[in-house]
């Protein structure tokens, strides 16, 4: 007999420990969200029945651990993640394949999220540098309480949405679903558990190298961007407008006009490196966002 | 000999698994309203009587795997009495691909019912 909702989610995770993080916080949230709303709607309909009986007829409709687990892990077998879908240019040979970066929503997703991760990241870092010396400033009076549970709940929020656009853009299985706390508990403990749970102070950590991070991929992204339109546009320009490569003095300094497909050739290939390097980093910090962001 | 009873499980559970997208965007199209999980489980429970087709907690990775192939939408709303909700409510996409939806299973429907009669 399963004793209490906590139990029974305890179970569900041991039950949901091979399967993807991300899977397991969704099922976990679910089971929450519909166990304790069945139990308020059963208690309230038969106030006779005891806690632990309700609890185990709204178990016995909801299903077991292991039911749910199964049901689960049956559902993400055929869900495919947020934009990915199959390369088929993974096949081909090493030209296709290092073509095929076009063809690849995650290529694109991540060059997409390595610009918008230096705004992204301003935000974040400013919400919780703001977030958190205030919660300790605020410390001295009792509302301090509150708005430190406010921020700290508000950075579960974020975490989700972070969590969302790394699985839109990078393709990388995160949770659908927040995790939220108990409802009968008074602000100090809300506190308590939050600053004790590791996730929150991970998610901090995350939240404030995403600036540097975002800056970085930003800069990467616009240079190599700006480098391959000109050594593909200097050519061009040049042979449209009197526009040299170079002048020093008096003297100017022009293209070749044979070099023109070679200049073409050259961004061209900058460009497709990019992409190749964009999916690459989109890859790896979707990996990381994982390991920052996933309750396990 | 395997035990029917695991045999039909398995039967049941193959079947549901097609059929619970059906049923869900079915009753999210006919609701004037989103609806939140339990909502949903409940009036499912009202159309299937004494017989159980389904655990409820089998619903959820359904309406997710909906709402990723942008059939369904959702949203958190706090609720007063107890974790806050997420309600679910179907989109075009979703009411459009609905209707190819009932018209396969009105054939699958016909096809399995003379299969069964025999003709």
């Amino acid at each position: 007999m399963i004793k209490s909702v906590e139990e029974y989610l305890d179970l569900l995770k041991i039950e949901l420990k091979d399967s993807d993080a991300a899977t397991a916080q969704d099922a976990l949230a679910d089971a929450e969200e519909h166990l304790r709303v069945a139990l308020a709607s059963l208690r309230e309909k038969q106030p006779e029945v005891s806690e632990e009986e309700a609890l185990n007829q709204v178990i016995e409709q909801y299903g077991s651990p292991e039911e749910t687990a199964s049901a689960y892990r049956e559902v993400e077998r055929r869900t495919p993640t947020g934009l990915v879908r199959e390369v088929r240019a993974q096949e081909g040979s090493a030209i296709k394949r290092f073509l095929g970066v076009y063809d690849d929503p995650k290529a694109w997703g991540a060059l997409l999220y390595m610009l918008i991760s230096m705004i992204t990241g301003i935000v974040y870092f400013t919400w919780v540098v703001t977030g958190l010396s205030l919660s300790l400033s605020l410390a001295i009076f009792i509302f301090g309480l509150l708005f430190a549970v406010f921020f700290t709940l508000s950075l579960r929020g974020l975490a989700l949405l972070e969590g969302r656009i790394v699985e839109g853009l990078l393709g990388i299985r995160m949770p659908r679903r927040s995790t939220f706390l108990q409802k009968d508990m008074t602000w100090f403990e809300r506190l308590k558990t939050n600053l004790t749970d590791k996730h929150v102070w991970l998610a901090v950590v995350y939240f404030l190298l995403q600036l540097p991070l975002g800056v970085l991929y930003f800069s990467v992204i616009v240079t190599l961007f700006s480098l391959s339109v000109s050594f593909m546009a200097a050519p061009l320009i040049q042979s449209i407008a009197d526009f040299p490569l170079l002048s020093i003095g008096e003297m100017r300094y022009y293209l070749p006009s044979w070099s023109t497909p070679l200049f073409l050739l050259i961004g061209f290939l900058i460009w497709t490196i990019t992409m190749h390097l964009g999916r690459w980093i989109g890859q790896v910090h979707g990996k990381y966002a994982k390991m920052f962001l996933v309750t396990d | 000999m395997v035990d029917s009873s695991v045999l039909t499980k398995k039967f049941q559970k193959e079947m549901n698994a097609g059929i619970a997208s059906l049923v869900l965007l079915s009753v999210l199209d006919k609701s004037d309203e989103p609806m939140y999980g339990y909502q949903i489980a409940k009036l499912l429970e009202e159309y299937s009587g004494d017989a159980s087709f389904m655990k409820q907690g089998a619903l959820y990775p359904v309406l997710h795997s909906l709402e990723n192939s942008g059939l369904l939408e959702s949203k958190v709303e706090p609720s007063v009495s107890g974790p806050p909700r997420r309600y679910y409510e179907i989109t075009a996409e979703g009411r459009e691909t609905l209707v190819i939806w009932q018209g396969v299973w009105k054939q699958m429907k016909s096809f399995v019912d003379r299969a069964i009669k025999g003709g």
